[in-house]
């Protein structure tokens, strides 16, 4: 049945394919933009969409905002800046928004986590994820980012607890798409060059597009299937490939950094020495770049294994493209975008 | 300006030990003031003994609960008069933004506490009369922080000019540079403006107080008679009153005619935060961001030699601070140094019944420069 969806962060990097896929697939769509993005979401003919200005930092608006809709789709999330940054932009920012929700009486949420909380520095190499592995429970040495999505997801299982609320929690591995192919999980810039870290480990990907299906599925089935309340599902693709495949796809397709390779193990080796010159000799005091940090660096580079069953299962859902599919799509994503750009820019 | 108020309880009030501490407010500073009430300011080390925190309030439930985990408080609130009612802190830290703080100083003043309050404290001079009144009237303390004074380098030029190593002081220059308009920076987010938008001076008076307890720091006899002080808005966007300042300030002291001088930029880099002195005899200059202090002044060797080994000393000194900078870094020390080191003295005063660190005629000083800066007959 179609719905009213909320959908926060809609002109993100991923907002903008779940926009879009709400509303191929028939629903009608409430999009938060920011009050000074200059983005426009494009619907077709007889599609709804309206775009809503609010910044959920704050309350102001935000319950009349909600008016009329059937369920929320909650993406928007700060990835970047020092703590107090994030923590207001995705945790007060949740905070504020489900205190919304329950003052507009909308008691739907698919409430979008992260890969990122589970804990990878104690999870043994070649272990399955699944939604029943630990997530991190002394996050203090791992990213802003992790830190606030573990408290953002305490805030909507608070939510969820309470009588007739209903949230789903997914939780996506790495989301890749157009503009960001070339990812975090293959390594990290070094000055000018980019360091390859591995080479053998799986990738727990996520196309963006398939990303995008999978949220609206949950959407669209949390008001009316009870056996979705209060689950978390991880959202990978099918064929997820190692480390040294996907550079493989992506660099016959787009030009990538000068790159040199660092075989894991060696890194690991280093990182653990650091962290234990800092225990010791500086009462772990000290702060280093992430490729430094264990905790930082298991969860980005370790091999483990990981499936899409539950997903499969609860959402019935299949990821619609391969990753060859989707970095082609991405790749011809960018050029069309690049065209467009120019030819604005020559009309101008 | 050198209008001198009732100090309240300055003397003969003690407080017995551990001090149950309270904090108002969540944001980014309020990591700054839980770490040293938590006993883990690097400057300062613990406090286990003296300060109990015993809340944390914020409207955020979010924001109050992480943290009264993270800082260890037994409890957090949302609700100021319950974290007053319940927890009954001897001292608040007022953290909230500052249009918010003469409110709520005042509700906390009346219940009993203490209060240290984040700067600006008040819009104007003549707020500020009324919360110290309120505080006197109250038998309470009340203390803006003026944290950057306390900072080891303005200390040790402090101890040159006590000493009389520069001769009798010139010129005070205050210098900051830091990008307040970027789109990406807590000021210059155009989706959720900072409230300090709101004050006199717009995002600058963020930094005013600053200014002022500086100058004042190095020329507190001073009587500056001539004030010229140009506010522009360069940059031009809508949401600034101003984003640059240059001001200059003349007067005479005891020693001699002093010039000042405090200018704010937002379109000059690196970030810096730059105080220099300059004497009948030397100078000296440290950046508060980057800690080094240089010191040009007579030194053995007489006047041929002095420059020589001026350059010598200073380029050792900035070595050795390189290092030290690099150590700091690595560790994460903050620029706030100065404020655990006044917090620290604020303590152990309240607990001795001894002055606090920042009097009320420092603060109402500051204050009414600013309100001079800000006022049509200076402006250019």
């Amino acid at each position: 049945m179609a719905q009213t969806i909320y959908i926060t962060g809609a002109t993100g990097f991923v907002g903008k394919y779940v926009v879009s896929a709400a509303l191929d697939a028939g629903n009608a769509v409430k999009a938060v933009v920011r009050p000074s993005s200059k983005t426009k979401l494009d619907a077709g003919d007889g599609q709804s969409l309206e775009q809503v200005r609010v910044d959920l930092r704050s309350r102001a608006g935000l319950v009349e905002s909600l008016a009329d809709v059937d369920v929320v789709i909650h993406l928007a999330a700060a990835k970047a800046g020092d703590f107090a940054t994030q923590f207001a932009g995705t945790v007060v920012a949740t905070e504020n928004l489900l205190a919304a929700m329950t003052e507009a009486n909308v008691s739907n949420l698919v409430g979008v986590s992260t890969f990122s909380v589970y804990d990878y520095l104690n999870t043994a190499s070649g272990t399955l994820i699944d939604e029943s592995s630990p997530v991190d429970t002394a996050p203090e040495l791992r990213d802003e980012y992790a830190r606030t999505k573990l408290l953002q997801e305490d805030l909507y299982r608070s939510w969820g607890a309470q009588e007739d609320n209903n949230v789903v929690i997914l939780r996506p591995g790495m989301i890749y798409g157009p503009d960001n192919l070339w990812h975090a999980l293959l390594g990290a810039e070094v000055g000018p060059k980019f360091m390859r870290i591995g080479a053998k480990a799986t990738l727990p990907l996520a196309y963006v597009e398939n990303c995008a299906n999978a949220m609206v599925k949950a959407a669209e089935m949390i008001p009316t299937d009870p056996a979705l309340a209060s689950e978390v599902i991880n959202i990978v693709d099918d064929d997820l490939p190692t480390q040294a495949e996907y550079a493989e796809i992506v660099q016959a397709r787009i030009d990538t950094p000068d790159t040199f390779f660092v075989p894991w193990p060696v890194l690991r080796g280093a990182a653990a020495s650091v962290k234990a010159a800092n225990r010791h000799l500086l009462g772990g005091r000290a702060k280093f770049p992430g490729i430094a940090v264990p905790d930082r660096l298991h969860a980005r580079f370790k091999a483990l294994r990981y499936t899409n069953a539950k997903a499969k299962r609860l959402l019935s859902w299949t990821p619609t493209y391969t990753t060859k599919q989707a970095v082609e799509r991405s790749v011809k994503f960018e050029q069309d975008a690049k065209s467009a750009s120019t030819s604005d820019s020559r009309s101008l | 300006m050198n209008s001198s108020v009732d100090p309240s309880p300055q003397s003969g009030l003690t407080q017995a030990l551990p001090l149950k501490a309270a904090v108002v407010g969540t944001g980014g500073i309020s990591q700054e003031h839980l770490a040293f009430l938590s006993g883990r300011a690097p400057a300062v080390g613990t406090v286990a003994g003296r300060i109990r925190l015993v809340g944390v309030c914020d409207l955020s439930e979010a924001s109050a609960s992480y943290a009264s985990q993270q800082y260890g408080a037994s409890g957090y609130y949302t609700d100021i008069a319950e974290l007053l009612e319940t927890a009954k802190p001897d001292v608040v830290h007022v953290l909230t933004p500052p249009e918010t703080h003469l409110g709520i100083g005042t509700l906390c003043l009346e219940a009993g506490s203490h209060v240290i309050c984040e700067k600006p404290i008040t819009d104007n001079a003549a707020d500020l009369k009324s919360f110290l009144a309120s505080a006197a009237a109250n038998d309470r303390h009340l203390m803006e922080s003026h944290n950057y004074r306390f900072n080891r380098g303005v200390q040790q030029m402090r101890q040159l000019v006590d000493d009389g190593a520069l001769g009798a002081v010139r010129e005070v220059e205050v210098r900051i540079s830091l990008p307040v308009t970027d789109p990406d920076g807590r000021f210059g987010d155009r989706n959720l403006p900072s409230p300090i938008h709101k004050m006199p001076a717009g995002v600058i008076h963020d930094f005013t107080t600053h200014f002022g307890y500086l100058l004042l720091n190095f020329s507190s006899e001073v009587n500056f008679h001539r004030i010229a002080a140009a506010w522009s808005n360069h940059e031009g966007r809508a949401d600034f009153r101003y984003d640059d300042l240059d001001a200059l300030l003349i007067g005479d002291g005891p020693h001699g005619a002093v010039h000042g001088r405090l200018r704010f930029s937002a379109n000059t880099g690196p970030d810096a935060f730059t105080v220099t002195v300059r004497g009948s005899q030397g100078w000296a200059e440290t950046d508060l961001f980057q800690p080094y202090v240089n010191v040009v002044r007579p030194r053995p060797g007489g006047s041929q030699l002095s420059p020589i080994v001026n350059h010598i000393a200073n380029g050792g000194g900035l070595i050795r601070d390189g290092v030290r900078n690099l150590g700091r870094k690595i560790l994460q020390h903050s620029p706030y140094e100065g404020l655990h080191l006044m917090l620290d003295e604020a303590y152990t005063a309240l607990a001795n019944g001894t002055a606090l660190p920042v009097t009320p005629d420092q603060m109402l000083a500051t204050s009414e420069l600013v309100d001079r800066l800000l006022s049509d007959e200076v402006k250019l």
